[in-house]
């Protein structure tokens, strides 16, 4: 019977974390943990993506070093970002949250400005992906997964995006900025302690 | 006495933090190479408790308070440009997740007028000027 509930327990614990690693990189073991709060509709996002988070990933998430986890924050002042959240949750569901961040991230101008979030999306897919991402976006599971990262930033007083966290060794820093080789030289310094 | 007790904690916050944190807080405001971020970000807050202890002590207080003027127009400055460049940035002026807005800049200037008004004073009345007076 302990094994029955202690099955089902790790059960529910998995479904939870399912979502959160379905949008990450590198291993879970890894002595740093990243979190990302970020807005697909907001510039400074993009920046960020576009010139950290990539490098990151490939210098220390790849290499076992840091495991990076992207949490959605889209802020209510931005009408599409919801939606582009929603999306590329539904996107990790089929394997390709990475492709359909960055498509979302290089063609922000274009879907924040006409409101085509399912076009940018899609042109990335292949029309299997894409069906089912569609079909997966109308599912309540994917707002309040959405739902779930927002109120997890607001608990962690998230009040600006992008937000970095960093936890070594139960210790967290907010990351200010996105300055790559600042920030390559902190962890260098925190893996070398 | 107030502004002394303001700059002693402003150093305290920073150099609670790992000064590399504190670099990246400079380096998003976009105005100085990487360089001197790093620079500044080490230097800096051992800058701002020198100057806090002097105005507490009072010595020298002519140049201590016009130093702490100089400080805090400069830091108001480059607030200033952020938020009119509409950038979401850290002010970093007591640690970090402090993000520059309304808030921010109206407590700058009032230290700004604050420390304006106590060079002046200081140096109207030269070196027999007291820090507790203001």
């Amino acid at each position: 019977m302990r094994k029955i509930v202690a099955g089902f327990v790790l059960s529910l614990a998995a479904l939870g974390a399912w979502g959160a690693e379905m949008r990450s990189r590198g291993v879970s073991t890894a002595p740093i943990l990243i979190d990302v709060y970020s807005d697909f509709q907001c510039p400074a996002c993009k920046v960020l993506h576009e010139n950290t988070l990539g490098q990151l990933a490939y210098d220390y998430a790849d290499k076992g070093k840091v495991y990076l986890v992207h949490h959605e924050f889209p802020l209510p002042m931005h009408t599409h970002a919801m939606e582009a959240a929603c999306y590329a949750c539904a996107a990790s569901r089929v394997g390709k949250y990475q492709q359909v961040s960055d498509v979302l991230f290089h063609s922000q101008e274009i879907w924040a400005a006409n409101g085509k979030v399912d076009e940018t999306v899609c042109s990335i897919l292949t029309p299997a992906e894409a069906k089912k991402v569609r079909a997966l976006v109308k599912d309540p599971a994917i707002a309040a997964e959405v739902q779930k990262d927002i109120q997890a930033g607001k608990t962690a007083q998230i009040n600006q995006t992008p937000t970095m966290i960093l936890t070594y060794r139960g210790k967290q820093y907010r990351i200010p900025g996105g300055n790559y080789d600042i920030l390559r030289r902190f962890i260098d310094q925190l893996l070398a302690n | 006495m107030a502004l002394a007790i303001v700059f002693i904690y402003a150093a305290y916050m920073k150099l609670r933090e790992p000064w590399l944190l504190f670099a990246m807080s400079i380096d998003a405001y976009q105005i100085l190479p990487e360089w001197a971020a790093l620079t500044l970000g080490r230097i800096l807050p051992w800058l701002e408790l020198a100057l806090g202890l002097l105005l507490a002590t009072g010595f020298g207080l002519r140049y201590s308070a016009a130093s702490a003027s100089i400080m805090l127009a400069g830091f108001f400055a480059v607030m200033v440009r952020a938020y009119v460049m509409g950038m979401k940035i850290d002010c970093a002026c007591f640690g970090l997740g402090d993000v520059i807005g309304p808030r921010t800049l109206v407590r700058d200037g009032v230290l700004l007028v604050l420390s304006v008004g106590l060079t002046v004073l200081a140096l109207r009345k030269g070196r027999g000027f007291e820090a507790s007076q203001v």
